[in-house]
């Protein structure tokens, strides 16, 4: 059984997390998924995902819940890496099946961007000269802030 | 009043300490009476004032003022970045 939430220093695999939910439930015309991963940089050797354990799963767990109730999933799954991480490795994998493709792609984008700003994770680039803090986007921000919105409209 | 701190991420690298046990005075009562009272000893320290720190306590993120009890474990988090 695959884990709905899952923080791990292990390596991800994300086909098995869309196969998790592909074909398992006839009610279900679409799923949808994301994965990060680690993009080359200038100098960087490692990424490194640093986070607050328990809070982590639970943020995590928040976040999964209001995307089931708010689009109808059948399924929803976010695993998410931590520790260090080489270029082309998988940082975190968000999926979502559903009867409709609008309510999987949705709930996929508004996991992602709200995780990346409410679950306490931390990226830290290490290079041959030392290591330093990636410091938080103000696009992410924006992107969190959009869906904050947009709930805070249809709840009203 | 006892609290528990620790400092996450970049603010682990700013304030020089992973973690610590204070011992408070009366007037501070809350997360943003603590911050001044840890500016008044360690001038870095102003930077946990700013909006953009997150505050966990006990193991729930909360939003700031926040107010603290005895026995409180805290930590101050820099904005997250994971995904």
């Amino acid at each position: 059984m695959m884990p709905k939430i899952l923080v791990t220093a292990d390596p991800l695999d994300p086909p098995a997390l869309v196969a998790a939910l592909t074909g398992t439930d006839p009610d279900d015309g679409a799923v949808a998924s994301f994965v990060g991963q680690v993009r080359a940089e200038p100098g960087l050797q490692t990424l490194e995902l640093e986070h607050y354990p328990g809070v982590t799963e639970t943020a995590l767990a928040e976040l999964r819940e209001l995307a089931m109730s708010r689009w109808s999933l059948s399924q929803a799954i976010i695993h998410h890496r931590v520790g260090r991480m080489a270029v082309g490795e998988t940082i975190v994998v968000v999926a979502a099946s559903a009867p409709h493709r609008r309510a999987a792609l949705e709930a996929v984008g508004f996991l992602i961007d709200r995780l990346k700003t409410e679950a306490p994770f931390w990226k830290r680039v290490h290079t041959a000269g030392g290591s330093h803090w990636v410091t938080a986007r103000d696009s992410d921000a924006a992107a969190s802030q959009y869906w904050r919105d947009q709930i805070a409209q249809e709840d009203a | 009043m006892h609290v528990h701190i620790r400092y996450m991420a970049a603010l682990r690298d700013r304030l020089g300490e992973g973690e610590t046990t204070l011992d408070l005075p009366p007037d501070v009562s809350d997360s943003e009476t603590l911050i001044a009272h840890l500016t008044a000893s360690d001038a870095a320290a102003a930077a946990l004032a700013a909006p953009e720190i997150r505050l966990i306590r006990n193991d729930r993120i909360v939003t700031r003022p926040s107010a603290l009890e005895d026995g409180d474990r805290l930590a101050f988090c820099p904005p997250f970045t994971g995904g």
